[in-house]
């Protein structure tokens, strides 16, 4: 992406969260989260598939290995210890 | 087991497209009765026909519905939201689905949908999976009915009578806990929803033990 075209975007996210009512708004906050989570969860996963340790991963996530691991570690879905 | 025809699946899709037109984020109940209309072709169609009720008259009544408040009004769908804050919520699809599988964004959608101990981090529901279809009960009962009377395959037929039985079953407890209230929530749905259907054909004026002997007469008919 050019440099233009990436600043044009930016300003059009700004634009879009500041000028718009609380009705879409808010639900557009919640649809984000809703991708973001599952974002997550599928590079946490591919991060503990490629050998990744949880510290390493919750480096680079800004959190704590306890918070990811508490987040992550579970029994179910292929997400290994 | 009891298999989803062909036909009966159409008229699932029919039911997605007018809750799409309603701006509904959910597939309820409600919408299969006018996806049965619409679709017009089956024997559900004839009997709804029989008792003076047509496509035009089931929207104008969920549209008063939605004016009372038994079902929400029009609300923008994710992809348009997502995409008033700058983000191609296809793109983002198509992009992970190619990098990582549809299997395993199918189990983050999962992981990040699951009850988890104190909640930490989980969403009841992310743009990345289609609306929720909140007719689990009609097809268990459509099922049910199906085996009852010995039929292998659910048309509209039993999945109309499936909505009958519907209306007249109350919900599971099962079907009202934290997870659940906060997914309807998400949807716009008002507290202690369970399907529109009943006050749509009440309000159509449709006798429930009418509609339903008639449908197992039109099902007797059919089965050789």
């Amino acid at each position: 992406m050019s440099e233009a075209a990436a600043s044009s975007e930016v300003t059009q996210v700004a634009a879009a969260t500041s000028s718009q009512d609380p009705e879409v708004g808010l639900a557009a906050v919640a649809a984000l989260r809703g991708l973001v989570e599952v974002l997550e969860a599928l590079q946490v996963e591919n991060a503990r598939a490629k050998g990744w340790s949880w510290q390493q991963i919750a480096a680079r996530l800004g959190v704590t290995k306890q918070a990811v691991h508490h987040k992550y570690a579970g029994r179910r879905f292929g997400f290994r210890r | 087991m009891v298999q989803r025809s062909e036909h009966a699946d159409r008229v699932l899709d029919l039911a997605r497209e007018e809750a799409d037109r309603f701006g509904h984020r959910y597939l309820g109940p409600e919408h299969l009765v006018l996806a049965v209309l619409r679709d017009g072709r089956s024997g559900a169609c004839r009997v709804l026909g029989a008792h003076g009720v047509d496509l035009a008259a089931a929207r104008a009544a969920l549209g008063r519905l939605v004016d009372r408040g038994v079902v929400p009004g029009p609300r923008p769908s994710d992809a348009e939201l997502l995409g008033a804050l700058g983000i191609n919520l296809e793109a983002i699809r198509r992009t992970t689905e190619q990098s990582f599988g549809g299997q395993a964004v199918g189990r983050a959608v999962r992981e990040a949908t699951r009850a988890r101990r104190r909640g930490v981090g989980r969403v009841p529901r992310t743009p990345l999976r289609d609306p929720p279809m909140l007719i689990s009960q009609v097809l268990v009962h459509a099922g049910d009915q199906a085996r009852g009377l010995g039929i292998g395959v659910i048309g509209p037929e039993l999945l109309l009578l499936g909505v009958v039985t519907d209306i007249r079953t109350p919900w599971p407890r099962c079907m009202n806990n934290r997870w659940r209230r906060q997914l309807y929530a998400s949807v716009g749905l008002p507290q202690g929803y369970g399907g529109a259907a009943g006050p749509l054909l009440q309000a159509l004026g449709v006798n429930l033990d009418q509609l339903e002997r008639a449908l197992l007469v039109e099902l007797g008919a059919g089965v050789p």
